[in-house]
This record gives C-alpha cells, sequence and structure tokens, in this order.
C-alpha cells in the first residue's frame, strides 16, 4: 500500500454544484482518495477569480499546484487512479466520447439559460428547436457506442472510464429540467445504471449537496 | 515490431487535421492523407462513427474526434509533454484554445467562404472580442513559460503545434490581427522553425483554410 504520506494532498476548487466538476469528485471517490471538495460560493467568486490561472472553475489543486479546464482535470486523475480505459487506443475513444460530450453542452447551452431563465426565450421552443435535437444528434451515437461496446454498461472497454461518470452525470442533470429525455437511449441508461450502482457512488448521490445544476 | 498503418481522412484543407499531419510527420511515421471534397462527404457521413471528420484508421481501427486524435498521436509519438502534470497542461491550454476557437468560428467560416456573412462587421463584433479575451492569457503564459519557444514546459507538445497552425491562419488572412501579442508571435515562430515543421509546411499544398 501506498504511504499516506507519499500522497499528494489534492483540492478541487469549484462552484456549490455538480457541472463540470461532478466527474473529477467521482474519481476522487471511486479510487479512495481523499480530497478537499472546495464549493466556492457565487457571490465570492469575483473576488477569488484572479488566483486561478485561466480565470475560470474548476481548478484542480495537487500539493498546490493548479490545473485548470474541467476534461483536463478528469483525464489527469483518470490516469493517475486508472479509470482510462485498458490502453492507449480505448484511452482516445474515451476522450473523443467526452469531447463529444462536451460538444454536445455547447449545443445545449442556449436552451439551459432559457430553461433556468438567464436569457429571454420562449421554453418549449428552445426544447423543441434546440435540447430535442441535440439530444437525438449526440445521444444516437453514445447509444451506438455503447451497443458497439457489447452493452456491457461501459462506452469503451470492459471497464470503468471516465466517461461513463462524465455522460452519466449529464444524463442525470438533464432528466431533472426533462424527464423521460433519454427513454430512447437504454443502452445510454444502462451504463448510468452501472455507474450509479457501485456502493461508494450510490452511497455518494445520497449525501452529495443537492444543487440545481 | 511492425508498424501499424496510420491512415487520416479530412477534407482538401488544415483547420481541424493539420496538427495530426504534423505530428506524424514530425515523427517521420508514414501515413495515407486522405482529402475528401465537399460534394464527395455527404455519401461518406453515415461510414463515420460520428458524422464528423477528421477520422484517423489505425490499421482499420476508426477514431474521431481531432483533440482526441491529437492527444493519441502525440502520446505515441512523445509530443504530450514530459509528466503527467505536464499533460495536463497540455490539455488545459488545448481546451482553453477550443473555447475560443468556437466563438470565433463563425467569422472563419465566413473568411473561407463556407457561409455569408458581413466579414468586416463579424471581424469586429465577434472575433475582436473573442480574441481580447483569450489571447492576453496566452501572451502570459508564453511570457511565464520563459519564452522559451513552448507554450508547455520546453519541449514540442500539441498544443504548441495547434495554436501555431492557428496563428498561421489568422496571419493568412487578417495580418495585424494578433500584433498586440509579440510574447505569442515569437512562440509561434520559434515553433514554425523546428527544422522537420519547417520543411513540412513549406512544401504542403496551399489551402484556403
Amino acid at each position: 500500500p501506498v504511504s499516506l504520506l507519499a500522497m499528494p494532498s489534492y483540492k478541487l476548487n469549484y462552484f456549490d454544484a455538480r457541472g463540470l466538476g461532478e466527474v473529477s469528485r467521482q474519481l476522487f471517490i471511486l479510487s479512495g482518495t481523499p480530497y478537499e471538495d472546495n464549493r466556492i460560493p457565487k457571490d465570492q467568486w469575483p473576488a477569488l477569480k484572479e488566483k486561478y490561472g485561466f480565470g475560470t472553475l474548476p481548478v484542480l489543486e495537487v500539493d498546490g499546484k493548479q490545473i485548470p479546464q474541467s476534461l483536463a482535470i478528469a483525464r489527469y486523475l483518470a490516469k493517475e487512479f486508472g479509470f482510462y480505459g485498458a490502453n492507449a487506443f480505448e484511452a482516445a475513444w474515451v476522450d473523443a466520447l467526452a469531447d463529444q460530450a462536451k460538444d454536445f453542452l455547447s449545443e445545449m447551452r442556449p436552451y439551459f439559460v432559457i430553461a433556468m431563465g438567464m436569457a429571454e426565450g420562449d421554453k418549449d421552443k428552445a426544447k423543441a428547436e434546440i435540447a430535442l435535437p441535440a439530444i437525438k444528434k449526440h445521444f444516437d451515437l453514445f447509444e451506438k457506442a455503447a451497443k458497439d461496446n457489447g452493452s456491457n454498461g461501459h462506452f469503451v472497454g470492459s471497464k470503468l472510464s471516465y466517461v461513463d461518470i462524465l455522460i452519466s452525470e449529464f444524463v442525470f442533470s438533464i432528466d431533472s429540467f426533462m424527464p423521460g429525455s433519454f427513454d430512447a437511449f437504454p443502452t445510454v441508461l444502462a451504463v448510468r445504471a452501472k455507474v450509479t450502482s457501485i456502493p461508494a457512488i450510490k452511497e455518494w448521490i445520497e449525501k452529495r449537496p443537492k444543487t440545481v445544476t | 515490431s511492425i508498424m501499424p498503418s496510420y491512415k487520416l481522412t479530412y477534407f482538401d484543407g488544415r483547420a481541424r487535421a493539420e496538427v495530426a499531419r504534423q505530428i506524424l510527420y514530425l515523427a517521420d511515421i508514414p501515413f495515407e492523407d486522405v482529402r475528401i471534397s465537399l460534394h464527395d462527404w455527404p455519401s461518406l457521413k453515415s461510414t463515420t462513427p460520428f458524422g464528423q471528420m477528421p477520422l484517423l484508421e489505425v490499421d482499420g481501427q476508426s477514431l474521431p474526434q481531432s483533440f482526441a486524435i491529437f492527444r493519441y498521436l502525440a502520446k505515441q509519438f512523445g509530443f504530450s509533454g514530459d509528466s503527467p502534470f505536464e499533460s495536463a497542461w497540455v490539455d488545459a491550454l488545448a481546451d482553453q484554445h477550443a473555447d475560443y476557437f468556437r466563438e470565433i468560428l463563425p467569422v472563419l467560416l465566413t473568411i473561407w467562404g463556407f457561409t455569408q456573412g458581413d466579414r468586416m462587421a463579424l471581424v469586429k463584433e465577434v472575433a475582436t472580442p473573442a480574441r481580447d479575451k483569450y489571447f492576453p492569457l496566452l501572451e502570459k503564459i508564453a511570457k511565464d513559460n520563459g519564452l522559451n519557444g513552448h507554450f508547455v514546459g520546453d519541449s514540442l507538445t500539441w498544443v504548441d503545434l495547434l495554436i501555431a497552425e492557428h496563428v498561421g491562419s489568422i496571419n493568412q488572412h487578417l495580418p495585424g490581427f494578433l500584433s498586440a501579442y509579440p510574447s505569442v508571435i515569437k512562440t509561434v515562430n520559434k515553433i514554425t522553425s523546428t527544422p522537420r515543421l519547417k520543411e513540412w509546411i513549406e512544401k504542403r499544398k496551399e489551402t484556403t483554410f
């Protein structure tokens, strides 16, 4: 066993939300690695912004050294803790699906800002014209990937990877806004079921702070 | 050991594939450089995993998504940073660049002739704010890294290639647009004078994008 003294100290800085930080929190939990889950209140952020290299959150601190950008952090932790595929080509597919999931979020953003009341707009119109087409376009791909992988509860290979967690969390969040959005993607839902059945994750989901996003 | 075969498929341009071509050329790895016309793409689209290009095939196995391709090749051939921490910074800067690129893309698509638009208005109202948000950060990163000719660490990485390619494209169509960022320009010039990269740039086909 690795000496606790040899292990780096980890601090994850993010807002009090699941959002782009949640995948990394779950990687710490799955690996049994202690970390400081620093949740910065929105009103304190402007004053703290310049402490962080890119002026954005999340930022991971490893022995005080910063790493910004949510997926760079997730990839770093996935590599450290073994949630990054069984070989280089699997790792590349994990990355490809993660970037596709990020593209999906970008396409959903105009809907989110309306749905959350941060911009003017007809919520139903935005759902029909923005959200539903984006979900269909990207989740057809994720459903196919999960099926082509053997419908084994993972998007890539035969072990949990960070993209299983990432996409599962997106499903959870969007389903909370639009229940049933993923009924047409049962193999994706099976990946989520497998992730959330892991005792440590199940326990975390039950006790984690309940936030809108 | 027998080397895998590499085939890269993209449009006839640099844009989202050029970094992959450069990594393979820098590593002296032969690859099939397939360029698809806009006319032929629709019928090919459904044969690709994500309906998108670029697409890398390694011994016939497909890999989509440009950054996944770049990271994979960079890792294979030594262009992904000298430590896990450095690799994370390469990834982080690439994602930050992608956020900026997403904002400026509508302007580039008009400049490249793919969409209609008021070029001057787009440069003023979209490209300029996007630049002003991102390039000061890049300028600081180049300086903080010691103006050593790299954006991260002290060896060539795929994010060096990514940023250098973009700056080249901007200089091609909007000369002077980045003149307020001398450390970025200096770093890019050092990157593109890497001997084998210089050779690739000089002999490659000239394309609009």
